[in-house]
């Protein structure tokens, strides 16, 4: 029997084994950034608050796993309508405070709070909640079938999208559109359909993308028109950098350095060269490649490869489609930002604020992923007893 | 269950797919960050490496100046002083942060800050909302057009509502933002109190690029003596005057460095202003300052040794201010207009300028000073010099061949027509050229013009031929003596009156007024080359005020010497020296022999004076009732001492008097050269009472 229950909630010990290394090497790298970061921060102790983070997010991974990860679908709906409403909220509630011309904060007895770092989390319950219930209603798959689901899905992702990407927070949004995309995939439309639409968008992007190559100025003047005119700014830091050695134009040339001059081996522990603001939030990866070089740099993305694989891993082994998708789901948020975070860090992609999983400091963040990963290995434990049950 | 199978038939297929699809995009990070790390690693180390110089210059305090016998006269005063040293690529909201903490210590007049300041300090204080007010279009300018739009933006009521506080750190601020990058910038150069020092210095952790040290201002030891000729310099704020910008830049001044404005200060600037103490700062990319290494030394300015000695000088201006006082006070009706004479000492045989000076007496009981220093118009302003310039007209009637040596004439009223009589102060019967000097005739003076201008024949009531020719020739002759031309001395300004060549009915008068000083004005400056010119047999001396120029040394000693300013002969008398003599006699005859018109004055004088009296018919125009007054003379003197072995000439020139009554010209002049030698023989007293065998430059001639 003792065995038995052992069998009854396995943890993943490989996953966790992951997230502790990542845990651990974040703890590390603020560490040893502590005396390089600004004066007015240089203050604050990072590693030791993130490892708090970190303990305060595992008590939360543990109360997630009490609960059978079934159970969320009663509250999906709930804590959707809870995360569109906060994110709603800043547009009117009283708490809500703006800094460098974005509201995306709450701003609660002295402590500030995002929303839109939980909505990454209601949404995916969310929307795995809608797909399960959409196909345990319609059995048959047909036209019909693809294009209410599709419905269904722009219905929910649009909402949060559209108040996110006002804020404005495009790397936050885009983190919504790959949640949708990824849940879209395997979401169970059929291939006709989702070529389709995949081909659409990419038909688009390209007809964006030729235009942008083309006609450059002209798309700038339109995006500069748009509430999306900082997205112009960074496209074309991204594109010059050094034509607008300024604010994110030289964020993306110092990082670029960092990273660069880290080379092979990197410069070993603390041997930082260049300043970079935001290093120890959004920008910490770059401290990574400095010290350890491509080596150092290489294993933070193995591991990360490694959590992805484990997370659809288990997404292949959940008996239950409402915990593939929850896992599918969370494989679109942290590969979107892992991706993202590193890829504008070595100049793949334009900046966007977005935090690196588990290594940025940040308490907010840090709490969801650790939820994210909560949930991820609540279905990672179930999937015995389903396994047991459908044996019998 | 069988539900759920079939529904997950899909899944693997598709999980796998995205699998596939995130190993793509995480290889593709590996791969970027390898093109990145690995072959571009090389090249962003080096850009790394790359480091930057940016070379910075201190200024260093200016050279002094000392008197011709080392007297301090101009020193260097040290004083405190809060440099601000921006790093590079400063922004204006580090410069309103760090004005922000200046603020708490040091108190900052506001009256300097512009409307634009205030304006600029709202934008920044207000980005977002400068941003927001802009209309959709505006948007689309340029920055800068976009920031001009902002500027207009601002309500005149937001601009008025700034605290003092806040007007303070704009005061800083626009004192921060003169400063240039690495380049120490002195702040608040006026009023710092050794408390805010102490604080500030005190407080430097949390003030990056501000930073306590010494400042020099300009030290006048002797206050107003002498001082319109040492000059001003320009303040930090003043900076390099904006009409010689491009020659200061060229010469790598700074904006804001202070150089001579006026005088020796002016004159000798490129020497006084030393070498700045150049820095070389090695930055690496980012601009932070990795190194610095001196690349030159700081030096200061040079030193000069002035002609001029300052005991003398100060003598100088007090007997003027005496005489002029005194003669206001005996005649105040009829010296009513007369409020100022000028004088100065220069030595004949190298034209150092030993003293100069001009007084301003003011009686009335405004409150304003009892005397103004106007020394300045012994070079700015121009008299008619009267009979003094007999001497250059003898020398030209006995050099042209008008008159040959001990032609005597009779002294008598002329009658030309077509203008007044002309005559001397008296009838003096037959004199020779000796006695025309002696006794100051201008009959014998009309002759030689007369004779110059072609006209051999005087008869009494009829016309007298002129040719013009004679006014150039006259001219010639006068300003080999420098009467008429630029006596070329060391100093920014000198003024020079072009007169015109004599025209019209009355032209041949005019030409007789010339030959006795009452046709072309002169300053003083000139009718002391004229007489020293005479003094020292011909040869025309330039003026100078600067004797020497030293290397700065450190401590209070004089360095090494860099230059001498050697006397320059400017031209020579080109006459026998017989004739020249008979003009010297005739000059020391005016001031020794009975008769002589300043004999009076210099009979008792020991030490064997020349010289010549003038007294010029004058006129003075009244800017207040815009009325010309003709019932004014000049009086003049020039003279030298000693008649063998000349080492000091003069001359005096008191405008505009109504009375020769009490001869304030003569007063002047004999106690001038009183004291020349009075001090001569207390210098010499007190070396050889010293025994420091030092030899004063008096100390050559020891006739006396």
């Amino acid at each position: 029997m003792e065995n038995y229950s052992k069998e009854k909630y396995p943890l993943d010990s490989f996953l966790i084994t992951i997230i502790v290394a990542l845990i651990a090497i974040s703890c590390f790298t603020l560490y040893t950034l502590q005396d390089f970061l600004p004066g007015d921060i240089s203050g604050i102790k990072f590693s030791i608050r993130q490892i708090i983070w970190f303990l305060v997010g595992s008590m939360g991974v543990a109360a997630i796993m009490i609960l059978d990860f079934d159970w969320y679908r009663k509250i999906a709906w709930g804590i959707y309508g809870f995360g569109v409403f906060l994110l709603a909220g800043l547009f009117f509630l009283p708490w809500s405070s703006t800094l460098n011309g974005a509201t995306r904060w709450y701003e609660i007895a002295g402590q500030t709070i995002q929303p839109s770092e939980f909505m990454k989390v209601f949404f995916v319950v969310g929307l795995a909640h809608m797909i399960t219930s959409h196909n345990e209603k319609w059995t048959k798959k047909n036209l019909t079938y693809d294009l209410v689901l599709l419905a269904k899905l722009l219905a929910m992702s649009l909402p949060p999208f559209v108040l996110i990407a006002l804020q404005p927070d495009l790397g936050s949004a885009l983190v919504i559109v790959s949640i949708t995309g990824f849940l879209t995939l395997i979401s169970g439309i059929r291939w006709r359909t989702l070529l389709t639409i995949f081909g659409l968008a990419f038909g688009t992007l390209a007809v964006i993308v030729v235009l942008y190559l083309t006609n450059t100025e002209r798309f700038i003047a339109l995006l500069m028109d748009s509430p999306f005119d900082h997205v112009a700014y960074r496209i074309q830091a991204w594109q010059n950098p050094h034509l607008y050695s300024d604010g994110s134009a030289m964020q993306a040339i110092k990082s670029m350095l960092a990273i660069g001059s880290g080379q092979l081996f990197g410069k070993g522990i603390m041997g930082f060269e260049v300043y970079i603001p935001e290093r120890h939030t959004d920008m910490i990866f770059t401290a990574v490649a400095e010290q350890f070089g491509f080596i150092g740099a290489s294993v933070v993305i193995v591991l990360y490869f490694l959590m992805i694989y484990r997370i659809i891993k288990i997404a292949l082994d959940s008996k239950d489609p409402f915990g593939t998708y929850l896992c599918v789901g969370m494989v679109g948020l942290f590969s979107y930002q892992i991706f993202q975070n590193i890829g504008m860090s070595v100049q793949l992609l334009p900046l966007t604020g977005i935090p690196l999983p588990f290594l940025s400091y940040g308490g907010t963040s840090l709490l969801v992923y650790m939820a994210a990963i909560g949930l991820v290995l609540n279905i990672h434990s179930r999937k015995r007893e389903f396994m047991f049950e459908s044996e019998q | 269950m069988g539900k759920n199978k079939k529904q997950k038939s899909h899944l693997p297929l598709r999980l796998n797919i995205l699998f596939f699809i995130i190993f793509l995009l995480f290889s593709g990070l590996i791969l970027q960050l390898g093109v990145v790390q690995i072959l571009f690693g090389m090249d962003a180390q080096e850009e790394l490496d790359r480091t930057e110089r940016v070379t910075s210059a201190t200024p260093v305090p200016r050279g002094k100046m000392y008197d011709r016998n080392g007297e301090l006269v101009v020193d260097n005063k040290a004083e405190f002083a809060i440099t601000y040293t921006p790093k590079k690529h400063v922004q204006p909201e580090d410069n309103v942060e760090i004005a922000e903490k200046l603020t708490e210590y040091i108190q900052m007049d506001t009256d300097s800050v512009t409307k634009r300041n205030k304006q600029d300090y709202w934008i920044i204080k207000n980005k977002q909302e400068a941003y927001e007010r802009l209309t959709d279009e505006e948007k689309e300018l340029s920055d800068q057009d976009q920031y001009y739009v902002m500027l207009e933006n601002i309500t005149d009521d937001e601009l008025e509502s700034f605290t003092e506080k806040e007007l303070e750190v704009m005061a800083i601020k626009r004192e921060l933002d003169k400063a240039y990058e690495l380049t120490p910038h002195i702040i608040q150069y006026d009023d710092i109190t050794v408390e805010e020092y102490m604080v500030i210095g005190e407080n430097l952790h949390n003030l990056p690029g501000i930073n306590v040290t010494t400042d020099w201002e300009r030290d006048y030891l002797f206050e107003g003596t002498f001082a319109n000729y040492l000059g001003r310099i320009t303040s930090q704020q003043q900076g390099i005057p904006q009409t010689d910008e491009q020659y200061f830049l060229a010469r790598n001044y700074s904006r804001n460095d202070r150089v001579g404005r006026s005088g020796i200060e002016k004159e000798y600037e490129l020497y006084l202003n030393g070498n700045k103490e150049i820095k070389e700062h090695i930055t690496d990319s980012s601009g932070t300052v990795i190194d610095s290494n001196i690349i030159r030394e700081g030096q200061r300015g040079k030193d000069l040794i002035l002609s001029v000695d300052m005991e003398l000088q100060q003598r100088l201006d007090k007997i003027v201010q005496e005489e002029v006082k005194t003669a206001v006070q005996k005649h105040p009706g009829k010296n009513r207009w007369f409020r100022h004479a000028v004088a100065v000492l220069m030595n004949p045989k190298t034209g150092e300028v030993l003293a100069t000076s001009g007084q301003q007496y003011n009686p009335s009981e405004k409150g304003e000073d009892e005397f103004t220093d106007v020394s300045h118009k012994v070079l700015y302003d121009t008299y008619l010099p009267g009979s003094t310039v007999k001497g250059a007209t003898v020398l030209a009637g006995l050099d042209s061949g008008e008159i040959r040596p001990g032609e005597v004439i009779v002294d008598r009223p002329l009658e030309i027509k077509g203008s007044d009589k002309k005559s001397s102060w008296t009838r003096l019967g037959p004199v020779n050229d000796i006695d025309a000097i002696k006794r100051s005739s201008n009959v014998y003076m009309f002759f030689i013009a007369m004779q110059m201008g072609g006209e051999n024949n005087y008869q009494p009531g009829k016309a007298i031929n002129y040719n013009s020719k004679a006014y150039t020739e006259m001219r010639n002759y006068f300003q080999q003596f420098g009467l008429g031309a630029k006596t070329g001395i060391d100093f920014p300004y000198e003024e020079n009156m072009e007169a015109s060549p004599p025209t019209g009915y009355g032209r041949a008068a005019q030409f007789l007024d010339m030959a006795i000083g009452q046709y072309e004005n002169y300053t003083a400056i000139q009718l002391a080359q004229y007489i020293s010119t005479i003094a020292n047999d011909g040869y025309r001396m330039k003026p100078y005020l600067v004797k020497q120029i030293h290397n700065s040394s450190k401590g209070d000693q004089l360095g090494p010497l860099y230059k001498v300013n050697e006397p320059t002969i400017l031209n020579k008398i080109e006459m026998k020296d017989t004739y020249l003599n008979r003009v010297q006699e005739g000059m020391r005859q005016a001031f020794q022999e009975s008769g002589g018109t300043g004999y009076r004055y210099f009979a008792d004088a020991e030490y064997n004076p020349a010289g010549k009296t003038g007294t010029a018919e004058a006129f003075y125009w009244d800017n207040e009732t815009k009325t010309l007054h003709t019932d004014v003379n000049n009086y003049n003197l020039v003279g030298y001492a000693p008649f063998d072995e000349p080492e000091v000439a003069f001359a005096v020139m008191a405008p505009y008097l109504g009375t020769g009554d009490y001869p304030v010209h003569h007063r002047i002049g004999r106690r001038a050269l009183d004291t020349y030698f009075e001090l001569k023989e207390e210098r010499l007293k007190g070396s050889s009472e010293d025994e420091s065998g030092e030899e004063s430059e008096e100390d050559q001639s020891e006739d006396e």
